[in-house]
């Protein structure tokens, strides 16, 4: 176990001016890009990477945490204020919060969204504090047989619970280990699929791949689609009376029930690689719903209902730390970006981590619970702001988006090649999306397909280069043959289904239809 | 017609496994001798993988549905823009083509405020500018 003055220490560090600093900076911008519609903190953290490269780890993770974070509060404003959600976690806020507005009353939708966000974030950093590190003491006992069954598990629930089917969930998954073979091998250190490009021989930056389908494609498809018109000024409704723009604490107090609720199903549902938030704020929602004794009121201004889902997809934020700090997978598209920036700052994810980085980790910590309270303040004093910045012209943002992306992946790759490469993957992921493959699953599984590869090649000197000796590790074949029945389920389930609202296939920024659970 | 999209992105799939396996793997991935792992055996089963699913697919398709063609033509078009301006970068670097740049973009998106074109082909660029070559002392692209 970690020493407790290592965790004291840790959390001691955040306090430093510097670091707090960069905390109040991401959650700042956090806010900002979540309310405008069309970015989101998933963009925004891509091409926010590169530039925390001149930084030290603490602020440049704590920065990162801080624009995820402030992101999910800055996603309900458009929701509840232009029934548009601007990430696609605050789809079910805009049932509630939208007819709010209308009524008058939208000052006390998005501090109820503030509220219920920060309490249910708040409850998953502590589940995340308390388990994370004995977690990681278990994880330890983990050898290669272990990981590559328990990747094979990943792959396997990923796969079935993104995207359209399970099958062009495999396909995703399979495109991103092809991809990811591209350089040398771990192995034999020899050149794979280079083609004669030697800028490859130390395989795709993650940078490039990761911009080019999150934040390019993004861009370049809500701009043919001719979503990046000039911004349209909005009338904000006012009754004019004082109660109608503010939470009182009886009225917060009302909902304690329903954000605990909201809150446990996140942390639960974020814990679990390949979920998310918008699955956590839907179920969370349609049980709220199935509890209420006035199940007439919701889809009408219920504070219920935007409790329910804020204090939800806000708890995933923390509980997607617990796969990724004691395991080294990434749970969803922001872990895998927040995977890749603690790989470019010198942190190897993981149970180790722990024991190597433990003051780091703690730091982290504390500045997760910071940048609760942080966006707290910062959602008080910012939400009329936002209320500005829902009607901010795309054409500027899109272009500035663009010429970021530009600038951070040339400063990430030394060079127009990675430009080149992620000019490259955009028209892939837009390809990829058009046709209805999920590009979360192809970058984590590009994320973790040299690991794979390694833990395998491991793996296989360990059992004697006999695969079937893996009888002799009852973890890992516990873990395949879940992995099996999982495969079975979501065949017998999904394929030839439409997606539901549990579909995360649709990349964070994107507006979803809101459907009634 | 809307499971032709699986269809055909299936009967892609199925192709592109099946040349990765038989062409594209065996042509550029070396396989030395020794090791637990050899650096073909990874490919080839994801090769497979995608072969597999690929034909799957085309023939159990679901019922998605791609954009129309008015879209991808939208798409190639700021993807040529995009495309040129890299290449005009390598030749004059970035501050002279993020304008242009920002500014071409923004008329095809449908501004036309000068204020707010001003703020996308003026201000940002030179934000850019002071954040990367002031601020964090590093090079801009080109």
């Amino acid at each position: 176990m970690v020493d407790f003055s290592i965790i004291l220490a840790g959390f001691g560090d955040v306090f430093t001016p510097f670091n707090l600093l960069f905390v109040v900076f991401g959650v700042v911008l956090g806010q900002f890009v979540g309310a405008v519609p069309g970015i989101g903190p998933v963009m925004a953290m891509a091409i926010a990477i590169p530039f925390t490269f001149g930084l030290d780890p603490l602020p440049a993770i704590a920065f990162l945490v801080g624009v995820n974070k402030g992101g999910l509060v800055g996603g309900a404003v458009p929701a509840i204020l232009m029934n548009t959600p601007g990430t696609p976690d605050a789809a079910a806020t805009a049932m509630d919060g939208y007819p709010l507005t209308q009524q008058g009353k939208p000052l006390k939708a998005t501090k109820m969204a503030l509220f219920s966000s920060i309490t249910g974030d708040t409850f998953s950093d502590i589940v995340l504090i308390t388990v994370a590190a004995p977690l990681a003491v278990l994880a330890l006992k983990m050898g290669p047989v272990e990981i590559v069954a328990l990747m094979i598990f990943a792959f396997s629930i990923i796969s079935g619970l993104m995207g359209e089917s399970l099958i062009k969930g495999v396909i995703a998954a399979a495109l991103g280990l092809m991809i990811s073979f591209i350089g040398t091998d771990p192995e034999h250190f020899t050149p794979r699929l280079i083609f004669g490009f030697w800028d490859l021989f130390d395989g795709l930056a993650l940078p490039s791949v990761a911009i080019g389908m999150l934040a390019i494609s993004e861009i370049l498809r809500r701009m043919a689609e001719g979503r990046g018109t000039e911004g349209q000024g909005i009338l904000v409704p006012d009754t004019g009376n004082p109660e109608d723009r503010r939470v009182s604490w009886v009225e917060y107090w009302a909902c304690r029930y329903t954000m605990l609720r909201g809150a446990t199903i996140g942390t639960i549902l974020g814990a679990l690689p390949g979920i998310g938030s918008t699955a956590a704020a839907f179920i969370s929602y349609a049980m709220t719903k199935a509890a209420s004794k006035e199940q007439e009121s919701f889809g009408k201004g219920n504070l219920h209902g935007i409790a329910a889902t804020e204090s939800a997809n806000s708890a995933v934020v923390g509980a997607n730390m617990i796969p990724l700090l004691t395991l080294g997978i990434p749970g969803s598209v922001t872990a895998a970006l927040i995977i890749s920036a603690f790989m470019i700052h010198g942190m190897q994810p993981g149970p180790l981590l722990f024991q190597n980085q433990g003051r780091l980790v703690y730091g982290l910590f504390g500045a997760m619970i910071m940048a609760n309270f942080i966006n707290l303040w910062v959602g008080q004093a910012g939400l009329r702001l936002w209320v500005k910045v829902v009607s901010a012209p795309k054409a500027v943002i899109f272009s500035s988006a663009l010429l970021l992306c530009f600038v951070g992946v040339s400063m990430a790759t030394n060079g127009l090649f990675g430009v080149t490469v992620m000019l490259i993957f955009a028209v892939f992921g837009l390809l990829m999306h058009s046709f209805g493959y999920s590009m979360v699953i192809f970058i984590i599984a590009f994320f973790l397909g040299p690991q794979f590869e390694k833990s395998l090649s491991q793996a296989i000197a360990l059992l004697n280069g006999n695969l079937l000796n893996i009888y002799t590790s009852p973890v890992a074949v516990a873990l395949l043959v879940l992995s099996g029945v999982s495969v079975f389920w979501f065949l017998s389930k999904r394929t030839n289904e439409e997606a539901d609202t549990t579909n995360l296939g649709v990349p964070d920024g994107e507006t979803l239809d809101q459907k009634n659970p | 017609m809307s499971n032709m999209t699986d269809r055909i992105s299936g009967a892609f799939f199925l192709v592109f496994g099946l040349a990765m396996f038989f062409l594209v793997i065996p042509e550029y991935v070396e396989d030395p001798q020794g090791g637990n792992l050899s650096p073909k055996t990874m490919p080839n089963i994801v090769a497979w993988v995608l072969a597999i699913c690929g034909g799957f697919l085309a023939l159990r398709p679901t019922n998605h549905a791609a954009p129309d063609a008015r879209f991808f033509l939208k798409t190639t078009a700021y993807v040529a823009i995009l495309g040129g301006a890299i290449y005009a970068m390598s030749l004059v670097g970035f501050l002279y083509v993020a304008p242009v740049l920002a500014l071409v973009l923004m008329l095809m998106i449908g501004e036309r405020r000068p204020l707010w074109l001003g703020v996308g082909v003026v201000l940002m660029p030179a934000a850019i500018w002071f954040l990367v070559t002031q601020l964090l002392e590093r090079a801009l692209p080109g």
